[in-house]
């Protein structure tokens, strides 16, 4: 089985963020991967080692992605592509969907793993939208990956009743939550390992298509402006004798608040 | 004018308060509205769809729409939202509605954008709120074309008072199945308890509680009150609690008029659930609990203590 991984360089969201002007301040912003996707890099590494599979990541935009892209061979992946152009600082998820088309169409995979959203975008669109445009199966929100045969996967998925076992026939996209796995940290041997290995770096022209063909020319949409979202004050904050400011903080709620 | 449609959220059979509020929401933009409502018998619903304040009720009836598919229920929503011309097509937050909003938009050719919270409609420009990066900020999105598939996040619309609609009713004929992602089972979750999106109050216990026995002693607050009772990812991660119950930016959004997060540190993924609420009491022994930053009142304490006095008190100022 081959395995594409898709893996985006995100903004780090433990960090401050402020907003000026209507657009987010850069200084002092530090750049990761996003957390979903290293739920997909776990899985697939999973796969490889449970099932067999030969495993590829790829990553689009983002500047230099090399320490990112390391620390998933660190982790077991095998082969690394990253698109890099200029034109792709508008994109959205539908051009990154279209991007990872072209991969995609490039490469002969049976399974395609994808994050469940990225951590910039919040959007939560890119695997669904990748499917559609490659007229494949997809399940969204997967918790449990499991190879039944050459052609065919069962996974779990967290949907609005309960758990849904469903099961796919490959080639597939599936986009991974949190919950899938605890995605495991690069050991020393993996890390020195993955200093040696090469990064498949190119352009859109190199992966044969062009900002037009993706649909950068004509976005759907596009964020115009960012503003600062509204932030809850520090209301009241008791310290003491529990029983004392227990029933304070009870009153408070009844008579005051009014919410009980 | 404007044409929304709103993709009716129906959970074990029961219209949910969102379609309502969505449709108001369609209503007071001064849209003509349409629901689509998708399932296995569910006529019994359509006067509640039209009262909700839908004028064309777009129904795909049948067997086979029993159980959740985004690809069905995608081509339902697409049939309709044809059919309809619709500008807007809109879901309810739900995992349903952002796993199929994509597959529409995809179908339409259509701008997506997930959880947005308000809209602007002037003449044909469409230009809708979001929030990104885990809440941290907020983005105004402009749309560059006259169709948008949205998700609307959890409690971002309210339902007016009085809205109305018309009864007028087109079926869909049912979809095809998906014959490359079958449906083989749904392990449904534990019934009769109180749905977290829909409770006035929800209660939500994190590790600070520890095990079970700590788990418990929260729950029996939360019976106390008829409180929905969430949960933080690390006692799902435990084990303690179940996957529906987690509150955040991979769980559930809620909105109550009060939260109570009791142990609960106050990661950045929970507030992104919870912190729409109109009041939040927080419990944490830890004076410098990032929960603290959000919470109207705040206990400084022992869970193990305070949860038996809040008990009382509340017992003592309810009668
Ligand atoms: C991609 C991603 C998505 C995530 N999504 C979610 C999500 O949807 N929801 C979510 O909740 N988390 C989510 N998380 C996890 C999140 O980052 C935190 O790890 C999690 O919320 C922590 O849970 P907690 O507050 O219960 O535990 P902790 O952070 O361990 O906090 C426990 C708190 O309990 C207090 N405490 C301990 N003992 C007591 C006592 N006896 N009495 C009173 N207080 C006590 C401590 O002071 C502490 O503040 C996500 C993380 C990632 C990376
Ligand atoms: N630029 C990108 N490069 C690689 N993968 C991406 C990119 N954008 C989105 N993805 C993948 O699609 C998922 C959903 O992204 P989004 O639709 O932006 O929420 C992410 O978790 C990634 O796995």
């Amino acid at each position: 089985m081959k395995i594409l991984t898709t893996v985006k360089k995100v903004v780090d969201v433990e960090l401050n963020m402020h907003v000026e002007d209507g657009a987010i301040v850069e200084d002092g912003l530090q750049y990761v991967i996003n957390a979903w996707d290293e739920n997909a890099v776990e899985a697939s590494v999973q796969l490889k080692e449970n099932n067999g599979a030969e495993t590829t990541l790829v990553s689009v935009g983002g500047g230099d992605n090399t320490d990112m892209i390391r620390k998933c061979y660190a982790m077991g992946i095998e082969n690394g592509i990253h698109i890099e152009d200029p034109a792709l600082d508008k994109a959205d998820s539908s051009v990154f969907a279209k991007v990872l088309q072209k991969v995609y169409e490039k490469g002969d995979y049976d399974l395609v793993i994808t994050g469940k959203q990225a951590q910039d975008t919040d959007s939560g669109q890119t695997g669904i939208m990748l499917a559609e445009y490659l007229g494949v199966p997809c399940v969204s929100n997967v918790i449990i990956i499991e190879v039944t045969d050459e052609q065919h996967i069962k996974v779990s998925r967290l949907g609005d009743a309960g758990t849904e076992i469903v099961e796919l026939e490959l080639p597939a996209v599936v986009t991974v939550t949190d919950s899938i796995n605890e995605p495991r940290l690069p050991q020393m041997r993996g890390i020195m390992m993955a200093k040696k290995k090469k990064i498949q770096a190119m352009d859109l022209a190199a992966l044969g298509t062009s900002y037009n063909e993706v649909g950068g020319a004509g976005l759907k949409s596009e964020v115009v402006e960012f503003m600062a979202s509204e932030t809850r004050k520090a209301g009241q904050k008791f310290e003491g004798d529990a029983a004392e400011i227990t029933a304070q903080v009870v009153n408070l709620l009844a008579n005051e608040a009014k919410v009980l | 004018m404007a044409k929304i449609l709103v993709i009716a959220d129906i959970r074990q059979g029961v219209l949910k308060g969102s379609t309502a509020e969505l449709l108001s929401k369609a209503k007071a933009v001064g849209a003509e509205t349409a629901v689509v409502a998708i399932g296995s018998n569910i006529e019994s619903l359509i006067p509640d769809l039209a009262n909700a304040g839908s004028d064309t009720q777009y129904i795909a009836d049948d067997a086979g729409l029993e159980l959740f598919s985004a690809g069905p229920y995608a081509s339902c929503v697409v049939d309709a939202a044809r059919q309809f011309d619709a500008n807007l097509v809109w879901f309810s937050f739900s995992e349903s509605g952002k796993a199929t909003a994509p597959r529409v938009a995809a179908q339409l050719d259509a701008a997506c954008a997930t959880e947005i919270t308000d809209v602007v409609l002037e003449g044909d420009q469409i230009e809708v709120v979001r929030p990104a990066i885990a809440n941290k900020v907020m983005q105004r999105v402009k749309v560059n074309t006259d169709k948008l598939v949205a998700v609307v996040r959890a409690g971002a619309f309210e339902a007016t008072e009085g809205i109305s609609g018309t009864e007028n009713v087109v079926r869909l004929s049912p979809p095809a199945s998906d014959l490359k992602a079958v449906i083989r089972e749904l392990i449904s979750d534990a019934s009769g308890e109180i749905d977290l999106s829909d409770a006035d109050i929800v209660i939500s216990v994190g590790r600070g509680a520890k095990d079970q026995a700590g788990v418990d002693l929260v729950k029996e607050l939360a019976n106390d009150l008829k409180a929905g009772f969430g949960s933080s990812r690390a006692m799902v991660d435990g084990g303690f609690m179940a996957h529906n119950k987690q509150v955040g930016q991979t769980g559930k959004i809620v909105a109550p008029s009060l939260y109570m997060a009791i142990g609960i540190s106050g990661a950045i993924q929970h507030l992104a659930g919870m912190t729409g609420s109109k009041v939040i009491l927080a419990v944490n022994k830890d004076p410098e609990a990032p929960i603290f930053n959000v919470a109207d009142y705040g206990i400084v304490g022992d869970l193990f203590e305070v949860v038996p006095i809040l008990r009382e008190e509340i017992k003592k100022i309810r009668n």
